[in-house]
């Protein structure tokens, strides 16, 4: 008698039939999914416009979105928020677009990427700027020249700075209350400075550190390099640039100017970069500071705010950040970096940048100027996440929820130091970066290590340079 | 009953070639290896897509400066002569080499005293909680735990130096200092870890035959005696497996010191792994990241082919 039961083997192997033709069906069926064609504003004739996942938040996005329809209804347009921890975690993802072959057509980028990209990727801005001179006229009268010369490279203009943060001094106002302290006028000097922390540590616990700092190219070691007139880098300028500064700012604002910042020589092995360190590892040696972290400062803001922390440098950004932390505006406020040889600044900024494998270019423009508007930059920074780089946007009243009440010194940096200027970023920028953050954690490990690991750092700062990116 | 032994191929002829016909295998068999390559083709497929071709692509493009944005160039051999002559990255293969060696080896220690602790007398319901508590770091992200451990680990502002400051213990220097740093790492990374190993043992301990133990125990063989003479070598082939597979994700290794330390204080806690990540998508040196991906594959081979051949020694199968 036949059995009319199917085999086990027959019932394996129809089963792998079907599982095979599911498994194939299912690929056809995902086919875009895997190839990535169902990407929303891939191929479909969107503007892209690649920005800092963490800086936009759905509400900025939808801000910038409505505002440019409003403007260009005939463009449409996709802002892809990229998550990163940081810039140069940005730029891996936004170069590993690029090598995929969907590269966006507008990328935001900051002073850490400008000459990477302007270098690499980006397209000058000059022919549009001076085709629309009469238009950006309002723009650069309300922004400062040092923040546009940061984004120019090589004689040409790369983005249009929104905004910028300086590395300015936050102070917590309970613990100078506790430690019978004045609040630090804006001529104070790194003496006034270490005598405050001396006060702070005196007046508080054992679990009280009076400044904390991160290790990073941003508020890290170069602002105390700048205050002490040296840099990690020689500084100098590019020749060109007069077009711009000709066209758009008095003469007044004009002296010193160039076509771009170019960093060059490391001089790590200084004297006077050695006395910065030096000062900073007496400061640890003391009690008065943290040993360098890395890392983004992002636990920084919980122990700030609870008194914990009595100093540390941050940028306009801050004043958002402490809000939201739940801060009272009068809890916290802010000065400039206290003078040692000179009372320079350091900073970052940025901007939108035009990738050259755009096919959209003046539609790319057009999204440029948008987003320098002023209005525009009013909504998108509303929460005072950091500081614009229009002058005429720092007001009492945006500050009036948040604080600080020192506000004006967020501008003002750039106003009354002049020679403020942008951290050194060269197209090496990424070597350079952690070769400093690597040697940085070593010098200060005790006050004898300074020496060797500047040596050191020299040596690799220099194998850094002299590679081409 | 249906016959499922395969007939054997028809015998040739002593001095003749067989023919066609009775070399090609019976229907039937043919059926069956069909079958079973249905079944194994996707895991194939998938592992020539995702591993083969990844491996020979990293081959290939270590022979090849590339910075994402130019077309690569050829380069030959000396991407591997940069990467010789970095002190960087020599420095992260020793670093990556003491990791591998304490982080291991602690693994090993940990899950094997928490294996026979809980493999005891214990309830049942204990055990059960013991087993899910000590298995769940493992499926937490590596990442997600190195930031919680940064928190607790600062020197000035963490759990752990407040707690040692209530036994008269000065902060330490956790995650700061040259000397503190990679235990700390590997600490870290440990208390992840080990929850694998702890299973592999207790499910390697429960294979073992009572009566062993109770020979074993006649033989007056008691506590530390019992274990080594007996737990452990039976245990051997677990051991093999643990360490295996315990090598070559610490020979891997990067979240951890990548979130901790970032690699500092200076190069003392650099890996691998974060040299190639450094290398690749900060520095856009994709050639030389290949090749020290290229050079810790090799590595990773010779060490496991090493405890395979070391094997044959140590390990003791029923």
């Amino acid at each position: 008698m036949t059995d009319s039961h199917l085999t086990r083997r027959a019932l394996l192997r129809y089963g792998a039939y079907g599982a095979g033709a599911a498994a194939l069906a299912g690929t056809a069926a995902s086919w875009d999914r895997l190839t990535g064609a169902d990407i929303p504003g891939r191929d479909d004739g969107s503007l892209v416009v690649a920005t800092l996942g963490p800086a936009y938040g759905p509400e900025a996005i939808r801000t910038l979105q409505e505002g440019f329809a409003e403007l260009h209804p005939g463009i449409k347009l996709r802002i892809n928020a990229v998550q990163a921890v940081d810039w140069s975690d940005f730029f891996a993802k936004i170069l590993t677009q690029v090598a995929a072959g969907t590269a966006p057509d507008l990328v935001y980028v900051a002073t850490e990427g400008v000459q990477l990209f302007a270098q690499r990727l980006g397209v000058a801005l000059d022919k549009w700027v001076k085709r629309d001179a009469a238009e950006l006229k309002e723009y650069f009268t309300d922004v400062h020249p040092s923040l546009v010369e940061s984004m120019m490279y090589e004689g040409s203009l790369y983005q249009l700075p929104v905004e910028f943060n300086a590395a300015d001094m936050y102070f917590n106002r309970q613990v100078l209350k506790r430690a019978g302290a004045a609040f630090p006028p804006a001529d104070w000097t790194r003496d006034d400075f270490t005598a405050l922390l001396r006060d702070m540590k005196r007046s508080s616990g054992s679990r009280f550190t009076p400044y904390f700092w991160t290790n990073r190219l941003w508020g890290g070691v170069v602002p105390w390099l700048f205050a002490n007139d040296t840099n990690l880098l020689a500084e100098s300028k590019a020749p060109g640039g007069q077009w711009l500064w000709d066209g758009f700012y008095p003469a007044g604002q004009r002296v010193g100017r160039g076509g771009g910042f170019r960093w060059t020589t490391p001089q790590a092995t200084h004297d006077r970069v050695e006395e910065v360190y030096d000062y900073l590892a007496s400061l640890i040696q003391e009690g008065l500071c943290t040993r360098p972290e890395g890392g983004n400062g992002q636990n920084l803001i919980g122990v700030f705010s609870t008194g914990r922390v009595g100093v540390t440098p941050a940028g306009g950004f801050w004043a958002g950040g402490l809000h939201l932390a739940g801060m009272d505006r009068d809890g916290f406020d802010v000065q400039y970096f206290p003078r040692w040889r000179t009372q320079r600044m350091q900073y970052g900024a940025a901007g939108y940048a035009l990738l050259r494998t755009s096919t959209m270019q003046d539609e790319a423009w057009e999204f440029i100027k948008y987003a320098a508007r002023r209005d525009t930059l009013d909504r998108l920074f509303a929460t005072n996440q950091t500081t614009p780089a229009r002058r005429s946007l720092l007001t009492a009243e945006r500050y009036e929820k948040t604080g600080p009440a020192h506000w004006p010194v967020f501008y003002d940096t750039l106003d009354r130091f002049p020679d403020t200027g942008p951290i050194p970023a060269p197209p090496q920028v990424a070597e350079v970066e952690q070769v400093l953050l690597k040697h940085t954690g070593t010098a200060l490990a005790s006050p004898r290590s300074v020496r060797p690991a500047l040596r050191r750092m020299q040596g690799d700062l220099e194998k850094a340079m002299e590679r081409e990116v | 009953m249906t016959n499922t032994q395969i007939p054997p191929a028809r015998a040739a002829r002593p001095g003749t070639p067989p023919s066609p016909a009775a070399q090609r295998p019976p229907a039937r068999d043919r059926g069956t290896r069909l079958l079973a390559t249905l079944f194994l083709a996707p895991t194939i497929v998938g592992i020539v897509v995702f591993t083969v071709v990844p491996i020979i692509g990293s081959v290939v493009l270590s022979l090849f400066h590339w910075n994402v944005i130019d077309s690569p160039s050829y380069a030959g051999l000396s991407n591997y002569g940069e990467v010789f002559g970095d002190e960087t990255v020599l420095v992260s293969f020793r670093n990556t080499l003491v990791f591998m060696v304490l982080a291991v080896a602690l693994q090993l220690l940990v899950a094997l005293v928490l294996a026979l602790a809980v493999n005891g007398r214990m309830p049942v319901w204990l055990r059960s909680v013991f087993r899910s508590a000590f298995f769940f770091p493992l499926v937490l992200s590596a990442a997600s735990i190195s930031v919680v451990m940064k928190y607790l680990f600062n020197q000035d502002f963490g759990v752990v130096n407040w707690l040692l400051g209530f036994v008269g213990i000065a902060p330490v220097p956790w995650l700061t200092s040259e000397n503190a740093a990679m235990a700390t790492v590997v600490l870290v990374y440990v208390w992840q870890q080990f929850g694998f190993s702890f299973l592999l043992f207790v499910g390697g301990l429960n294979n073992i035959p009572k009566e062993i133990h109770e020979a074993a125990a006649l033989d007056g063989a008691t506590g530390l005696r019992k274990h080594l003479s007996v737990t452990l070598p039976l245990l051997s082939p677990t051991l093999l497996v643990a360490s295996v597979v315990g090598i070559i994700n610490a020979l891997q290794v990067f979240e951890q010191p990548y979130v901790l330390t970032n690699g500092g204080p200076g190069d003392a806690t650099r890996t691998v792994v974060m040299v190639i990540y450094e290398n690749a998508f900060e520095q856009l040196r994709f050639g030389e990241a290949s090749a020290v991906g290229v050079l810790l594959f090799v590595l990773i081979m010779a060490v496991t082919a090493l405890q395979f051949r070391l094997s044959r020694r140590f390990v003791h199968y029923q």
